[in-house]
């Protein structure tokens, strides 16, 4: 099926006369096939978070962050590095295939030497402190199966890439709330199943912010994003996120994702 | 010799006088050309120069942090308004404000746009007070519920009584120029509501500000046409000739319409004080039409044979030079007024009000002659022949008898105006509030006393701190001295309440410590501050703390509010703060500086005063040696102050009597009142020397003469000035009426002074000026 597919999607291409509209790909489709493509069972990697307010100014964080997953459920684990004021500062969150059980997560404070659980946040709430919400976080380069209705309304090129443009309307007002979003438009590469661009807009139509996956490698065979930037266009505030030092290889112990290792650390 | 020169200038005058009257229409109409591009700029912030530093640090306070002064809705339900129905409004005003033009949707605060931080058993959550989809009265009551817990809104989003409860909305920058566009955008939706239970009031800086741009724009509308309409009529009762009429109301025309027009060619803002400026040139406009026609009339009756050419030449030979000499001292008091003013308005109010009185000379000169020229010789039936006068004539003679016979009583009257005056002057109450620019009956004023009564009040004082290093503010000891700050200027009278980055800390403690009053503190390592910052971030929004905290957290705004935006009050908070901040923030590691508003203010409205002085004394001194030199005579220059001067000492007695403060308004009067003032001196002074010296009658009959002729026509001057002024006494902007009435007083006593006591003095003290020791 997916070589099927990708055969056609190519055939747009060499034939310029062919009428995109007819035989572009269903979005619902493009959204599983970005849930099909492999991305490793555990992974660590440094991850460099730069936050830019309207003003130009900077806060750099610099994490550890692990992710792995235990059947369908994902894991993640950072811990914070830099600066020295949060080094120490853990989080964790189980994420569960089942929709409808919300994500647990919790946040290890060591100037209190207490784990935090926090509470059910939405997954349209922004990830701390960052431009990107607890679902983007989740979701990294997929779009959700389950939330929208999609229509691909053609084919574009980023950064020299063939990419699907499709549109997402979430499917009822509850979705939409909690996503805080009222429509998106995805840019998904037509090669890889990773989106390079998305642009969303708030719940009262507003444009509110564009993000752009770039510098995406391979590492350890599996594709890999490097960069991933925000811009919230109603605040002007900016998110880089960088990853370094991708491994996939390294075995994770399960031990890592538990309450317990946010206290104790790497 | 010289004479003879001035006959043959007007004779050349008269001769051209075509080209003459083309230039002029041309200058006026180039210069009203202009008049669209003329500006409005009702700001307070335009009360300084943009490059002030108390300004531009404030600007920068603004764009560092976000902070503007808002326009505030103030929603009020006396049983209260922790229910569903006032709670509903709430949420739908702070959303229908969100798609008014001007407002900026992101900077709106209420109790449906702002975040509750609660504390649970694992953590805290920053969520909204309430969702509308979920409200019912118990949600209501578990929000008044929260607010209890939140001390940070209490005052300043909902009232002690929780009666009221603010909606405080930002305007975006470009619409500066026009927030009187927003400010009405905002009361037609308010006046919209459905007011079962509940009132509504808009009021907030920006409101004001707002509605000023709208409010004087009306009354200008208003006393302008009115003022023009008395002028009219005084040159119809003095002459009841067409031209008598017309020429001056020309001359009014003439100089008003060049200086607005001037002002929007080089690129002046009209500015709140501005709108005086019209008002008060048409009545000193008018003065030198009214001295030229009397003289002219004078002269028609006495030779009814000269023909227009002799009588107009012969006229402009007579006034050329006290008209001159009036118009200079009235520019010299404008003038005065630029050199001591501080403030741009008032800079460029002396600036164009004395290029208006040029403007007004110029034509005057040029363009009264002129037009005479095209029209030919006409008796008024006031003056029918020389030795007959009219009513006012003969009323200003009796005066006259007045002044022969008790000159000692005058001198002393005089004498008691001058000590009651300089007590006067020592009491006079440097005070200003921008709220009392609107009649107390305004709903603005109204929304503003209910918003002062019921909240924190609305006049921000913003404390900038700052901290060498990035991340400094999440030190403990940092932290403490904010807190400190805060309280101290709390106790302060009129300050309500403030907020700050620390008390946000402090909520975040006590959440995380299961709400727990006690942990309302600032915790203990500096560590702790950073990370709540984290798990704030966990479940708020990063940009929430923008408005008091900068993103390095090196830099911190304290926001104070006071329910006062009396100068007075504001002032005394500002010197107890700075004395404050310059003992307990000297250090390196960490500074405070006063801005917003309340410092803005303190900054300039305490320069009005001393403005005021230094603007009389400049105007009386150069109105000293422009009558010294225009006399020739050191004794003929003092005489000529000596009526302004009681004048103005008179006012600072009425001024304490009255209550009136030396405001913005206000401030300008004296160096009006004696720019203004002083030509009845001038006219008396080059009156009586003509009769005494040079024509050298006896003193009896040189009083006389000088009664009936330039009396009257200072008793129409008086009457144009006074009623003229006095129209502004109409106007519904409290500072502008006070101005007006000043004014009008001030040329009540100064004509009084230069009918009365000038002649009793000349009388007294026979000065060599006037009396030829020899001929005596």
């Amino acid at each position: 099926m997916k070589t099927i597919t990708l055969i056609l999607a190519t055939l747009y291409f060499i034939n310029p006369f062919s009428s995109q509209a007819q035989k572009l790909m269903d979005g619902q489709r493009i959204a599983e096939k970005t849930h099909e493509r492999n991305d490793g069972l555990s992974l660590k990697r440094n991850l460099i978070m730069e936050l830019k307010d309207k003003r130009g100014k900077t806060r750099s964080r610099e994490t550890i962050a692990l992710r792995k997953y235990f059947g369908k459920e994902k894991r993640l684990v950072i811990f914070y590095e830099t600066p020295s004021s949060v080094k120490g500062t853990a989080f964790l969150t189980f994420d569960y295939p089942d929709v409808a059980k919300d994500d647990d997560q919790w946040l290890y404070l060591p100037a209190l030497r207490k784990t935090r659980r926090i509470s059910a946040a939405n997954r349209g709430d922004y990830f701390l402190g960052t431009d990107l919400t607890y679902e983007d976080i989740k979701l990294e380069t997929k779009i959700s199966k389950e939330d929208h209705f999609y229509t691909t309304i053609g084919m574009e090129k980023i950064d020299g890439h063939d990419c699907y443009v499709i549109e997402a309307k979430p499917k009822n007002e509850s979705i939409k709330k909690v996503l805080g979003y009222s429509k998106g438009k995805f840019w998904i590469d037509a090669k890889l199943w990773m989106m390079r661009k998305s642009e969303l807009w708030d719940v009262a139509g507003n444009f509110l912010k564009t993000v752009t996956i770039s510098d995406i490698k391979k590492v350890d065979d599996i594709w890999t994003v490097h960069l991933i930037k925000v811009v919230n266009h109603k605040t002007k505030h900016e998110t880089i996120f960088r990853f370094e030092n991708n491994d996939y290889q390294l075995e994770l112990s399960d031990d890592y994702f538990t309450e317990e290792a946010l206290i104790n650390g790497l | 010799m010289k004479q003879n020169r001035v006959q043959a200038f007007f004779n050349r005058v008269t001769t051209h006088h075509k080209t003459i009257l083309v230039l002029s229409g041309l200058l006026f109409i180039v210069s009203i050309a202009f008049l669209p591009k003329l500006r409005k700029d009702t700001r307070y912030d335009a009360f300084l120069p943009a490059k002030d530093s108390i300004l531009v640090q404030r600007n920068q306070l603004k764009t560092s942090f976000g902070l503007k002064d808002p326009m505030v809705i103030a929603v009020v339900n006396e049983n209260g308004i922790f229910n569903k129905k006032s709670l509903q409004i709430v949420h739908e005003i702070s959303e229908q404000i969100k798609t008014i033009p001007g407002i900026d949707p992101d900077q709106i605060k209420s109790l449906s746009t702002e975040n509750n931080i609660v504390g649970t058993d694992s953590g805290i959550l920053v969520e909204p007070f309430y969702e509308i989809e979920e409200l019912s009265n118990q949600r209501a009551l578990e929000v008044s519920h929260s607010i209890d817990n939140f001390e940070l809104y209490q005052g300043s989003l909902v009232s002690q009584d929780k009666t009221t409860t603010l909606i405080l909305a930002e305007m975006l920058d470009t619409y500066d120029m026009k927030q009187h566009e927003v400010y009405n955008a905002l009361y037609a939706m308010i006046s919209q509501l459905d007011k079962t239970n509940h009132e509504f009031y808009l009021a907030g800086e920006g409101a004001v500000s707002g509605y000023l741009v709208k409010y004087i724009d009306e009354d200008a509308m208003r006393t302008n046409p009115f003022a023009g309409l008395i002028i009219a009529l005084i040159l119809i009762f003095a002459y009841r000739t067409v031209r008598g009429v017309v020429l001056p109301n020309l001359m009014v025309l003439a100089s008003v319409g060049i200086a607005l027009g001037l002002m929007a060619a080089f690129g002046v803002d009209f500015f709140v004080i501005t709108n005086g400026l019209p008002v008060v040139l048409i009545a000193i406009a008018v003065a030198d039409g009214i001295h030229i026609l009397g003289e002219y009339y004078e002269l028609a009756a006495k030779y009814p044979l000269h023909t227009q050419k002799e009588l107009v030449v012969e006229t402009m030979v007579r006034m050329w030079r006290p008209i001159t000499i009036t118009s200079l001292t009235t520019i010299a008091g404008f003038m005065s007024i630029a050199w001591s003013s501080y403030m741009p308005p008032m800079v460029y109010f002396g600036i164009f009000g004395a290029l208006g009185v040029l403007m007004a000379l110029l034509y005057a000169l040029f363009m009264i002659p002129s037009a005479m020229m095209l029209l030919k010789p006409q008796k008024s039936r006031v003056f029918k022949s020389d030795s007959q006068v009219d009513s006012f004539g003969t009323f200003m003679l009796k005066f006259g008898h007045v002044v022969v016979k008790h000159p000692k009583r005058i001198v002393v009257l005089g004498l008691l105006i001058i000590v009651f005056g300089i007590g006067g002057a020592l009491k006079l109450l440097v005070n200003e509030d921008r709220v009392k620019n609107f009649q107390a009956t305004e709903p603005i004023v109204i929304a503003d006393r209910l918003i002062n009564d019921k909240t924190d009040g609305t006049s921000y004082l913003d404390v900038l701190i700052e901290t060498p290093h990035n991340e400094d503010l999440f030190k403990i000891e940092n932290l403490q001295k904010i807190e400190a700050l805060q309280s101290y200027i709390e106790t302060l009278p009129h300050v309500k309440g403030s907020t700050s980055i620390v008390d946000f800390i402090k909520k975040m403690n006590q959440s995380m410590n299961e709400n727990q009053k006690a942990f309302y503190k600032i915790p203990e390592n500096n560590q702790l501050v950073a990370q709540y910052f984290l798990l704030y971030a966990a479940s708020g929004d990063p940009t929430d703390f923008d408005n008091y905290i900068d993103y390095d957290y090196k830099l911190a705004n304290v926001r104070f509010r006071m329910n006062s935006g009396e100068y007075i009050n504001e002032k005394e908070v500002i010197n107890k703060a700075q004395e404050y901040i310059d003992t307990h923030f000297k250090s390196p590691k960490i500074k405070a500086t006063l801005s917003g508003k309340v410092a803005v203010d303190a900054h300039w409205i305490g320069k009005l005063g001393v403005n005021h002085f230094v603007g009389a004394i400049i105007a009386l001194l150069v109105v000293l040696i422009v009558a010294a030199f225009s006399f020739r005579s050191f004794t003929a220059g003092v005489l000529t102050v000596v009526p302004v001067t009681i004048s103005v000492l008179f006012l600072y007695t009425v001024m304490g009597i009255m209550n009136i403060w030396l405001a913005v308004g206000t401030s300008m009067f004296a160096a009006i009142a004696i720019g203004v003032g002083v030509d009845f001196a001038v006219h008396t002074i080059d009156r009586l020397k003509y009769f005494l010296r040079e024509k050298k009658l006896p003193i009896t009959e040189a009083y006389s003469e000088f009664y009936k002729s330039a009396g009257r026509a200072l008793l129409f001057n008086f009457l144009a000035l006074a009623l003229g002024f006095s129209v502004l006494m109409t106007s519904s902007v409290p500072p502008l009426n006070q101005f007006g009435f000043l004014v009008a007083v001030a040329v009540i006593v100064s004509f009084l002074g230069s009918m009365t006591l000038l002649p009793a003095i000349i009388l007294i003290t026979k000065p060599k000026f006037f009396i030829n020791k020899k001929t005596k």
